[in-house]
């Protein structure tokens, strides 16, 4: 668990975070958004101590951080940034090594453990391993910047625009492939975003900031039918707001007891999508499937709309 | 490399190698440059052992032109040196704008004839180059990559050694050659004081109005600077090809 307490920066007379505090549970992902400039970077460079907090803590585990040397904190917490920072004079293989080598692994533990990596981010060793940076893509260069923050395993990972400077279908690729090694290590995370479709794809909570404050930390669902001001409404889109908010419901949420003809959805589909398919297919109404695939109710256009607004 | 620039390569070493060694070979080519049956050939010492000694005076001055100013460069760009900069550049300059030969003037009546004062004399116009390279090349690593060191956990020592300074290694390396190729021919003027180089072949020609002698310094010299230019280019490259990036490529 991590716990920002007060956390402010000051540079001179100029305040770059405010007083701002919230926690983040253990294997959670809290999204970072809000305008260029809000502190955004800053906020999340205080946490790992690249930057001194001008008052506040952090906890990490009921454990201060100013109580632990900086550079064993950083050994313990992923850091990946944008443009994914890789040492352009080391092979993807040292890249990755390059935390446990630090904590001075012995050479058959690391390599066994970048072999692991390499796997687990789809990165054939043979042909990856002894690769430089620049001769990766794009998507590449990212997969290899999260694997290396995760080479430790560290329980907390830090990403500041990790997606930034992919094109979309590798973006949307990256999220996925992300949050599924996350739900299996459980690791905790704070990502830094632009993009809010990508912060209510990732976040189990999100934090919005403007003008060095925290506006709003809350579930993606409370900041649509919650807003705390008027700039989180307007941040989160307020034409986009009944689709994000049925992108976080599934047809388990809306489904109804009874029968239906034609090709069936599954019921862990979401309800936007669900709904897209209804309007795609012309058809006011279709079965529900399990995973399995037989039928277990209905879904009609009617019931899906209805969670498209706050309850009221 | 293409063939063909090995082969003049391969020439060149060959010609070096077999005028410094038997250079009577080479006496029908110089025999119409003489007049009242001078020789052709320097004929007042060895020709190897001039050129082994050029050589060494050069190695050593380089070497040590090289430790300081990779020192000094490092030094200044370090949080606590950063306010010696000015002044670093400052001397490094001096040293470099200070003509070589009144350095050796006042040199000799501190330290006497000989290596002594053309050692330092190649030492401190050996220095800017080197120096302004590995400010070049240590300010030149990119911001978001130290940030990543920094980020993961290296310590300052551990980012200077395994990020900055393999980073900033080709651009030094193009310094120090530079250095080397200057000092290679400033270091003939070392025989005005003494010391034993292939300046005193050139000086032996003037001396005599011998324009073969004049010729064959300037002429070993030369090859010398080509080759060892060509040789260090060599490495620079595979320096920065194991640094993972071709040179002519994006740093
Ligand atoms: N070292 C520094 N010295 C002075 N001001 C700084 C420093 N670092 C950041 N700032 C200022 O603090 C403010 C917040 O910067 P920060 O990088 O945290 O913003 P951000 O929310 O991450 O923005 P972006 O979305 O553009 O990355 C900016 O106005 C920036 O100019
Ligand atoms: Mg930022």
């Amino acid at each position: 668990m991590i716990e920002i307490e007060h956390l402010s920066k000051r540079y001179g007379d100029n305040i770059v975070v405010d007083d701002v505090s919230f926690t983040i549970g253990e294997g959670e992902i809290a999204v970072v958004v809000g305008t260029s400039g809000a502190g955004k970077s800053t906020l999340l460079r205080m946490i790992n101590r690249l930057v001194a907090p001008s008052a506040g803590r952090v906890l990490i585990d009921g454990q201060d951080t100013t109580t632990i040397p900086e550079d064993e904190l950083r050994h313990r917490i992923g850091y990946v940034i944008q443009g994914y920072g890789l040492f352009p004079h080391r092979t993807v293989a040292e890249n990755i090594a390059t935390v446990p080598r630090l904590l001075g692994w012995d050479k058959k533990r690391i390599a066994t453990r970048v072999e692991e990596l390499l796997d687990l981010f789809q990165l054939d060793p043979g042909e990856f391993a002894r690769k430089f940076p620049h001769q990766l893509s794009g998507g590449q260069q990212q997969r290899v910047g999260v694997a290396r923050a995760l080479a430790a395993k560290p329980a907390l990972l830090l990403m500041d625009e990790p997606f930034g400077s992919l094109d979309p279908v590798i973006r949307g690729k990256a999220q996925d492939d992300l949050l599924a090694i996350q739900r299996r290590l459980g690791t905790t995370i704070v990502l830094v975003t632009h993009d809010m479709n990508e912060a209510f794809h990732l976040g189990d909570r999100i934090a919005v900031m403007d003008q060095a404050r925290l506006l709003q930390y809350a579930k993606p669902a409370d900041l649509l039918t919650h807003p705390a001001e008027a700039f989180v409404e307007q941040l989160v889109g307020t034409a986009e707001r009944p689709f994000r908010l049925l992108s976080l419901m599934t047809v388990q949420d809306a489904m109804e007891p009874g029968h239906a003809d034609g090709e069936p959805i599954t019921v862990s589909a979401t309800l936007r999508d669900a709904l897209a398919q209804l309007i795609w297919r012309g058809r006011p109404v279709l079965p529900v499937a399990d995973a399995s695939g037989a039928p277990i109710g209905r879904i009609s256009v009617d019931g899906i709309l209805k969670h498209g607004r706050p309850l009221a | 490399m293409s063939v063909r620039a090995v082969i003049l390569r391969a020439a060149a070493l060959l010609l070096l190698v077999a005028f410094v060694t038997a250079p009577q070979l080479f006496a029908f080519a110089f025999a119409p440059l003489t007049a009242n049956n001078a020789p052709a050939i320097y004929n007042q010492g060895s020709l190897l052992a001039l050129t082994l000694s050029h050589l060494r005076i050069v190695a050593l001055a380089t070497l040590a032109s090289t430790v300081l100013a990779v020192a000094l460069g490092i030094f200044v760009t370090r949080p606590k040196g950063r306010e010696f900069l000015p002044l670093s550049r400052s001397l490094v300059n001096i040293g470099q704008t200070f003509p070589p030969i009144a350095v050796l003037a006042i040199a000799v009546p501190l330290v006497g004839f000989g290596e002594k004062p053309t050692f330092i004399a190649l030492f401190l116009y050996g220095l800017l180059p080197i120096f302004e390279n590995t400010l070049a090349g240590l300010t030149g690593v990119s911001p978001r990559t130290l940030e990543a060191a920094k980020g993961m956990g290296m310590n300052a020592r551990q980012r200077l050694w395994q990020v900055e300074l393999p980073l900033a290694l080709p651009v030094i390396l193009a310094g120090i050659r530079l250095s080397v190729i200057i000092s290679l021919g400033t270091a003939t003027i070392g025989s005005t004081v003494a010391a034993k180089g292939l300046g005193e072949v050139i000086i032996a020609g003037l001396q005599s109005n011998n324009v073969a002698f004049i010729l064959q310094g300037g002429l070993v010299v030369a090859l010398l600077a080509v080759l060892i230019h060509d040789g260090l280019g060599l490495v620079e490259r595979a320096a920065a090809r194991r640094l993972g990036r071709p040179l002519d490529g994006t740093a």
